[in-house]
C-alpha cells in the first residue's frame, strides 16, 4: 500500500486502483487474498476453469458483450449506417426518429453511427491504455519482487511516489505537456496508471518465489530471467489478466473525463467518452446526447467487471 | 508500533521530495507560461512586465535554484502567493478549501461504506441470486457513470422534478445532499464489490464452516465471523478511497459549486498556477499517507495475524 | 470644454494604449464611436446614471434583491476586487466610481468629475470633482485619492501589469519604468481637493475616455496602507461606488449593498445583490431553478428557452461584436499556394456553418460586423469568397491537388474554450471535406499553448476569433493584420498594398476617405486569402421578468454588463410577480 515500508507486516497487498480516480475512474481490482494460486496442472485447471466460466450465467452474458463490441469495434466502417463525419446541417440535435435511430448531434450527425465508430475508439483507449500500463507495470513489478534487496527497496518506493500523486492532476499535467490527442491519451493513463499492476505483479511474484517450483527450477540450473519469465510470470498471470480486464473500462471513464475538462480526444472522432462529456450541458435540452453514450459505457463496464469476476472466481480454486 | 508510525512518517520525507521534484520537472516542461495574463481576453504583457513579473516569482532563476528555494520555504509551509488569485497564499487557499473537501468526502465515504457494506453482504449471502445481480448492477451502475453524468441526473431529478434541493452552493445542510450522493456512488460500488469478494471468500473459509458445523446461526456467523475477516481488504481500500474523496473532486466541485479543493487539481493546472499545483499535489500525498498509516494501524486491530 | 477634434495621429495612441493594456476583446466596443460623439458634443453631453424609472403598470418589490451570475460571469472566484492594481482583477466593478464612466453606447461621460475640460491642445485636462463625491466610510473622495490611486498604479513597486495604460500621462513611463524615481514629476495632481490637473506627454484628445476606464479606477489608501494586497477583503474594503462589499466568501458567493455614502444612491433602486461563484459546467440549471434572477444562456440551453413561451421573452440578444474566421497559413503548404486559399475561401459554406452554431453567429462576409463603423457587407465584397464549390475545385485546377487529391496532413488548430467554438470549427471541417475533399484534424490546444504557438506563427492552419476593442476599422485591420508589426502578429501572411492601405486609412482625416481605404484593404485581404471570415458572433442574456431597468443603446438593443459598460447594476430594479 502506498507509503508503506517494505517488508513491513502489512503484506495483505490490497490494490486499489482508485486513486483520485473516484473521480476519473474508480475499477477495484482483486483483493490479493483471492489472487491465484499458483497453476497447478495448467490443462486441468483451464478446463475446470473453462467449465466453471461457462456455468456462470452472468459471466458468460458479460463476455459476450465484450465480444461484441470487439465485433462492433473491428467492423465499425460496414456497421454504421452513416460515416461519422457525416453532417446536414439541417437536422442538428434531432431526437430518435426512423432516420436516426439514436437521433442526431450538434452538427446533425447520426449519433448511432459515431456510437458505432465510438465503440472503435473507446476499445482503443481502453486497450492502448492497459498495453501500455502493462508494459510498464508488469517489469517493474516483477523485477523488484524477484531480485529483491536493493532494486526493490528502490522500485518500491518508485512506485510509492507514482502511486501518491493525485491522479487526475498528473494524467492533465501528462496531457498538456503532449497535447490532447488519442496516442497521447493512451499515454497518458499508461504513464499514470501502471502503479497498481505493478504493485499486484511484485505482490504476486513474491509470493510465488517461495514455491517449491521455482525452487526446482532453480535447482534444475534456470537462470534468473528464464525463470521469471518462463515459470514466475506465467503463473502470475491471472491477476494481470484480471487487472487489466478492469482496467480497460477504467480507461474509457477517464478519458470521458479528461474529454469533460476539454482535454480529451480531437473531434471529430467520436468516443464515448467524448460524446459523454460534450453532451452533458445538452442534458436539459437533448437529453439523447448524452444518455446514449452513457449507457454504453455503463454497459461495458458491467461487462467487464462480470466477466473479470467470472474469470477470476473460475480460475481460483479456492472457489470450487 | 510506534516505532512503526514513526519509520513510515520518516519515509514520507523522501517521497515528498521524489513526488515534489517530478512535479516540478513535468510542471516546467509543460508549454505555457504562467507569465501569461489570467484574464481570457487579455493581450500578452509587456516583455518588460513579464520580466517583472518573473523576477518578482523568482522564475528568471535556474531551476535547480527555484526548487531549492521552494523546497526550503515549503518546510516551513510556506507555498506562496497562487499566480491567479495574488492576492492569497496558496497555504491560505488550501487551509480554506480543504476542509469544505473533507466534510464532503467524509459524509460520501460514510454514505458509500454503509451502503457499500449492505450492498456488498446481501451479495455475497445470496450469491448469483437476484440480491446478488441487483447489488452488483447498483454498485456498478455506481461506478460505471461519469460523475458528472450523475450529477446531472439527480439534479434534475432533485432540482426540478422533485423539487428537494436546490442545484448548487454550499451554505446549508440542504445543499450539501446532492453533492454528497453523487460523490458517494462511485466508492459504494467499489465498497460493495470489494466486501462481496472477500466476503464470499470467508464464508467458505475453514473457520466458517467450522463455527457452522459448531451449529451457530447463520446471523452469528455472518456477523460475528466470516464479517470481521471479511472486513480487512475493505478497510484497506479505505486509505487510498478516503484520500482521493478526501481532497475534493473537480467534478462534483465545479458541478455544484461546492468551494473545495478539488477544483485546483484542474484549474491550478490550466491556469499554470505553480505553487498551486505543488501544493495540491503534496497535500494528496501527506494526505493519502497518513490515511494509509491510519487505516494500516486499524487493521492491526482487525487482524490478529499481524504485527508490527 | 472645448470641442477638440482628435487627429488620427492620436487615435493611434489611443489604439496602442488600449491594445497595451490588452482591453478586453469580448465587450470593448465603440470606444471610437464614443471619441467621434466627443469631437461632436464633448465629454459634458450627458449625465451619468439617470434614475430608472418604473414604467407604466410597474409596481416595485418591496426586497430589491438581485441575484446574477454564470454563463461566464463570474464563473471563477475574482482575484481581488483592486482594480486600481490589475484590470483584470476579475472583481466587482461595480464597488467603485471613476471620474468618468461609460454609457450605454460607450460614451465617455462624467461620473465624480463633474467637469472636465482641457487646454487649447488638449495637453493638459482638469477634472472637477463633485463635492459630494464620498468614500463608503463617509470621508471625501477627492482629488487627492485619484492622484494617489494613479500614482500607485504607476510606481514600480506596485508592479501592475497594466500600468502602461496610464502612460500618457506626463513622465508616467519613465517612472513605471524607474527612469526616474521622484512621483512629484508624474503629470498627475491634486490642485485641490477638488481640482484634479493631468498633464499629458502631448495632446491627447481621448483622455478623457481612458479616465473612464477600469484601468484608472481609484483605491482607498488608508486601507491599502493598512492591510496591504488585502485591502479588498470583505471586512477591509472602503470603496467609492454605486455599490459596498458586503460580503465575500472566497468561491462561493459575493454580497453587494447599496452604498448609501454614494453620491448619486438616490438612483440606486437595488438594495442588494447576491453574486455566486457559478463555473459554466452547471449551466443554466441555477437560473432554471429560480436560484438566480439573470444569467447568460449558452448555446445547450437558448433554443430550448426560446422555444418555451414561458421563458421566450426573458432572453435577449446584447452587442458583443466578434468574427470567427480561418488562417491559411502562408508560409506552410498546402497554403502557400494562394489557389489553394482560395479554393478554401470558396468552399466555405457559410450560411450551413453557422447552424451549428444554433443563434450564436451569424454569416460573416469581412471583419466588421454590420452596425459598426466600417462594416463591409455588399455585394462585391460577399462576391470575393462567396460559397461556390465548382469555383473552390476549378480553383485547384493545375495545382497539385486538382480534384481534391493529394492533400498533404492538414491541422486546423484552435484553442479550447467553452460551448461554441469547437461546432463551429468541426462544422468548417465539415464543409472543406465535404466540397474540397480536403481532409483536415482538428487539434484543440490550451488556451496558453495555443497563444504561444501563434504568436510564433507555427500553426498551419487556424481557427480563430477577434472580439472588437474598439470600433474603429484600426483595431480589426491594423492590430490583427498590419504586417509591419513585430510583435503579436496572428499570421505570417504579409502584403505590401494591404500594408499601404492600412497606413493611409491611420493617417487620413477624413472619415468616408478612411473608410475607402479600409475597404481596399479588406478587398486586398481577401482576394490574397489573408484570412478567410467565417462568421460574427451574437451573445444573449435572460433575466426573470421581474427583472427590469435594462438600458437600451442607440440601436435599441438592450445592453447588459461587459467590460466596457458596467452600469447595468446602477439601473436594474424588481418589480413585483405578477
Amino acid at each position: 500500500m502506498a507509503l508503506s515500508t517494505p517488508g513491513s507486516g502489512t503484506s495483505v497487498a490490497v490494490e486499489s486502483r482508485t486513486l483520485a480516480g473516484v473521480d476519473a475512474v474508480p475499477a477495484p481490482g482483486p483483493p490479493a487474498a483471492e489472487l491465484a494460486a499458483p497453476a497447478r496442472g495448467s490443462s486441468s485447471l483451464g478446463r475446470d476453469a473453462w467449465r466453471r466460466l461457462r456455468r456462470n450465467r452472468l459471466a458468460m452474458a458479460g463476455g459476450i458483450v465484450i465480444a461484441l463490441l470487439c465485433v462492433v469495434a473491428v467492423f465499425a466502417d460496414l456497421l454504421a449506417p452513416l460515416p461519422y463525419t457525416k453532417t446536414d446541417f439541417g437536422r442538428l440535435n434531432e431526437l430518435p426518429s426512423r432516420d436516426f435511430p439514436l437521433g442526431t448531434d450538434a452538427l446533425g450527425r447520426d449519433l448511432l453511427s459515431r456510437m458505432i465508430y465510438g465503440a472503435r475508439v473507446s476499445m482503443l483507449v481502453g486497450l492502448g491504455a492497459q498495453l501500455i500500463v502493462v508494459a510498464i507495470g508488469v517489469p517493474i513489478g516483477a523485477l523488484s519482487g524477484y531480485l529483491g534487496g536493493r532494486v526493490d527497496v528502490l522500485l518500491t518506493r518508485f512506485i510509492d511516489v507514482m502511486y501518491a500523486f493525485p491522479r487526475l492532476l498528473f494524467v492533465i499535467l501528462v496531457m498538456s505537456m503532449l497535447g490532447a490527442g488519442l496516442v497521447n491519451i493512451f499515454i497518458a493513463i499508461g504513464l499514470t496508471g501502471w502503479v497498481g499492476i505493478a504493485r499486484q505483479t511484485r505482490a504476486q511474484v513474491l509470493t510465488l518465489k517461495g514455491t517449491e517450483f521455482v525452487d526446482a527450477a532453480r535447482a534444475l540450473g534456470g537462470g534468473s530471467a528464464r525463470i521469471l519469465t518462463r515459470h514466475v510470470l506465467p503463473n502470475a498471470l491471472t491477476p494481470i489478466v484480471v487487472a487489466v480486464s478492469f482496467g480497460i473500462p477504467e480507461a474509457i471513464f477517464t478519458e470521458a473525463a479528461l474529454s469533460f475538462i476539454g482535454v480529451g480526444i480531437n473531434p471529430p472522432t467520436p468516443s464515448w467518452g467524448q460524446m459523454v462529456g460534450e453532451g452533458q450541458q445538452y442534458i436539459r435540452s437533448y437529453w439523447h446526447l448524452c444518455v446514449f453514450p452513457s449507457i454504453a459505457i455503463a454497459v461495458t463496464m458491467l461487462a467487464f467487471t462480470f466477466f473479470g469476476d467470472g474469470v477470476r472466481d473460475a480460475l481460483d480454486p479456492k472457489l470450487k | 508500533m510506534f516505532h512503526y508510525a514513526i519509520s513510515r512518517l520518516l519515509w514520507l520525507v523522501p517521497t515528498l521530495l521524489a513526488m515534489a521534484l517530478v512535479t516540478f520537472l513535468v510542471m516546467h516542461a509543460t508549454p505555457g507560461s504562467p507569465l501569461d495574463p489570467v484574464a481570457e481576453g487579455a493581450n500578452p504583457l509587456s516583455p518588460e512586465t513579464q520580466k517583472n513579473l518573473a523576477e518578482h516569482y523568482g522564475l528568471d532563476r535556474p531551476l535547480w535554484q527555484q526548487f531549492a528555494i521552494f523546497v526550503g520555504n515549503a518546510v516551513q509551509g510556506d507555498f506562496g502567493h497562487s499566480y491567479v488569485y495574488k492576492t492569497r497564499t496558496v497555504r491560505e487557499i488550501i487551509l480554506e478549501t480543504f476542509p469544505v473537501s473533507l466534510l464532503l468526502g467524509s459524509m460520501a465515504l460514510a454514505i458509500a461504506v454503509v451502503g457499500g457494506l449492505t450492498l456488498g453482504i446481501l451479495a455475497a449471502l445470496y450469491q448469483n441470486r437476484g440480491w446478488d445481480y441487483l447489488s452488483v448492477s447498483l454498485a456498478t451502475v455506481g461506478v460505471a457513470v461519469p460523475n458528472f453524468v450523475l450529477a446531472v441526473f439527480l439534479i434534475i431529478l432533485f432540482s426540478f422534478v422533485v423539487p428537494l434541493f436546490p442545484t448548487g452552493g454550499w451554505d446549508s445542510p440542504r445543499t450539501w445532499v446532492l453533492p454528497t450522493l453523487t460523490l458517494a456512488m462511485a466508492p459504494m460500488g467499489i465498497i460493495a464489490r470489494f466486501t462481496r469478494a472477500s466476503m464470499l471468500e470467508v464464508i467458505r473459509a475453514d473457520y466458517t464452516l467450522t463455527a457452522r458445523a459448531k451449529g451457530l446461526g447463520e446471523g452469528p456467523v455472518v456477523f460475528k465471523h466470516a464479517l470481521r475477516n471479511a472486513l480487512i481488504p475493505v478497510v484497506t481500500l479505505l486509505g487510498p478511497m478516503f484520500a482521493a474523496v478526501g481532497t475534493g473532486s473537480f467534478f462534483v466541485e465545479s458541478i455544484f459549486r461546492v468551494p473545495g479543493m478539488g477544483q485546483f487539481f484542474v484549474l491550478s493546472m490550466t491556469g499554470r498556477d505553480y505553487p498551486m499545483i505543488m501544493a495540491v499535489v503534496l497535500t494528496y500525498g501527506v494526505f493519502l499517507a497518513v490515511m494509509n498509516l491510519v487505516v494500516d494501524l486499524t487493521y492491526g486491530a482487525l487482524d490478529p495475524r499481524i504485527r508490527y | 470644454m472645448a470641442n477638440l477634434p482628435i487627429p488620427g495621429a492620436q487615435i493611434d495612441l489611443l489604439a496602442e494604449r488600449l491594445a497595451a493594456v490588452g482591453v478586453d476583446r469580448r465587450d470593448f466596443l465603440r470606444i471610437a464611436a464614443a471619441l467621434a460623439a466627443m469631437g461632436a458634443a464633448g465629454f459634458d453631453a450627458r449625465p451619468a446614471a439617470a434614475a430608472p424609472k418604473p414604467g407604466a403598470g410597474e409596481k416595485l418589490a418591496k426586497q430589491q434583491h438581485l441575484r446574477y451570475g454564470g454563463g461566464g460571469w463570474y464563473s471563477q472566484d475574482p482575484a481581488s476586487h483592486d482594480y486600481n492594481k490589475d484590470l483584470y482583477c476579475g472583481g466587482t466593478q461595480q464597488l467603485w466610481a471613476g471620474l468618468m464612466s461609460f454609457t450605454a453606447d460607450l460614451e465617455a461621460v462624467p461620473y465624480v468629475a463633474e467637469k472636465v475640460s482641457a487646454n487649447k491642445d488638449g495637453s493638459v485636462w482638469t477634472y472637477t470633482i463633485r463635492k459630494d463625491s464620498k468614500w463608503s466610510d463617509g470621508s471625501p473622495c477627492t482629488a487627492r485619492d485619484f492622484e494617489w490611486s494613479w500614482k500607485r498604479q504607476l510606481d514600480p513597486a506596485t508592479a501592475a501589469p497594466y500600468a502602461s495604460f496610464l502612460y500618457d500621462i506626463k513622465n508616467a513611463e519613465a517612472y513605471n519604468k524607474k527612469q526616474i524615481t521622484d512621483p512629484s514629476q508624474v503629470g498627475v495632481r491634486a490642485r485641490d481637493d477638488w481640482t484634479l490637473e493631468v498633464t499629458l506627454e502631448g495632446p491627447r484628445g481621448y483622455f478623457p475616455v481612458l479616465s473612464a476606464y477600469s484601468a484608472a479606477l481609484p483605491a482607498h489608501r488608508p486601507s491599502v496602507e493598512k492591510h496591504g494586497d488585502r485591502w479588498t477583503e470583505a471586512a477591509n474594503i472602503v470603496c467609492n461606488g454605486p455599490f459596498v462589499l458586503e460580503s465575500w466568501e472566497h468561491n462561493r458567493v459575493i454580497v453587494l449593498r447599496k452604498n448609501k455614502h454614494f453620491f448619486g444612491a438616490k438612483d440606486i433602486t437595488l438594495e442588494k445583490v447576491t453574486i455566486p461563484i457559478i463555473p459554466i459546467a452547471s449551466g443554466i440549471l441555477p437560473y432554471e431553478n429560480n436560484e438566480i434572477d439573470l444569467t447568460r444562456p449558452q448555446t445547450a440551453d437558448l433554443k430550448r428557452l426560446q422555444s418555451d413561451p414561458r421563458t421566450a421573452k426573458e432572453v435577449f440578444r446584447f452587442p458583443y461584436p466578434g468574427t470567427w474566421y480561418l488562417l491559411p497559413q502562408v508560409t506552410k503548404a498546402p497554403f502557400d499556394n494562394v489557389k489553394v486559399r482560395r479554393a478554401v475561401a470558396h468552399a466555405i459554406d457559410r450560411e450551413n456553418v453557422v447552424r451549428v452554431a444554433q443563434g450564436f453567429a451569424i454569416p460573416a462576409h469581412s471583419m466588421i460586423p454590420p452596425g459598426f463603423p466600417g462594416a463591409l457587407d455588399d455585394a462585391r465584397i460577399r462576391a470575393i469568397q462567396k460559397f461556390d464549390p465548382e469555383a473552390a475545385l476549378a480553383q485547384l485546377k493545375g495545382t497539385p491537388f486538382e480534384g481534391g487529391r493529394n492533400w498533404p496532413r492538414i491541422v486546423l488548430s484552435l484553442r479550447d474554450e467553452a460551448l461554441g467554438s469547437k461546432p463551429l470549427a468541426e462544422a468548417v471541417q465539415a464543409v472543406l471535406l465535404e466540397h474540397l475533399n480536403m481532409k483536415t484534424e482538428l487539434e484543440v490546444l490550451e488556451p496558453r499553448v495555443f497563444r504561444d504557438r501563434l504568436w510564433k506563427q507555427d500553426l498551419q492552419f487556424v481557427w480563430i476569433r477577434w472580439f472588437m476593442d474598439y470600433p474603429d476599422p484600426h483595431n480589426e485591420y491594423f492590430d490583427t493584420f498590419y504586417g509591419k508589426r513585430t510583435t503579436g502578429r496572428r499570421q505570417a501572411w504579409v502584403n505590401d498594398a494591404f500594408d499601404k492601405e492600412l497606413e493611409a486609412g491611420r493617417d487620413t482625416r477624413d472619415t468616408r476617405k478612411r473608410l475607402a481605404h479600409y475597404a481596399k484593404a479588406e478587398e486586398i485581404l481577401q482576394t490574397d486569402v489573408g484570412y478567410v471570415p467565417v462568421a460574427w458572433v451574437v451573445r444573449y442574456a435572460v433575466a426573470k421578468p421581474y427583472v427590469r431597468g435594462f438600458e437600451r443603446n442607440r440601436q435599441g438593443e438592450l445592453v447588459a454588463d461587459g467590460n466596457i459598460y458596467v452600469d447595468m447594476l446602477s439601473h436594474l430594479y424588481i418589480v413585483e410577480k405578477a
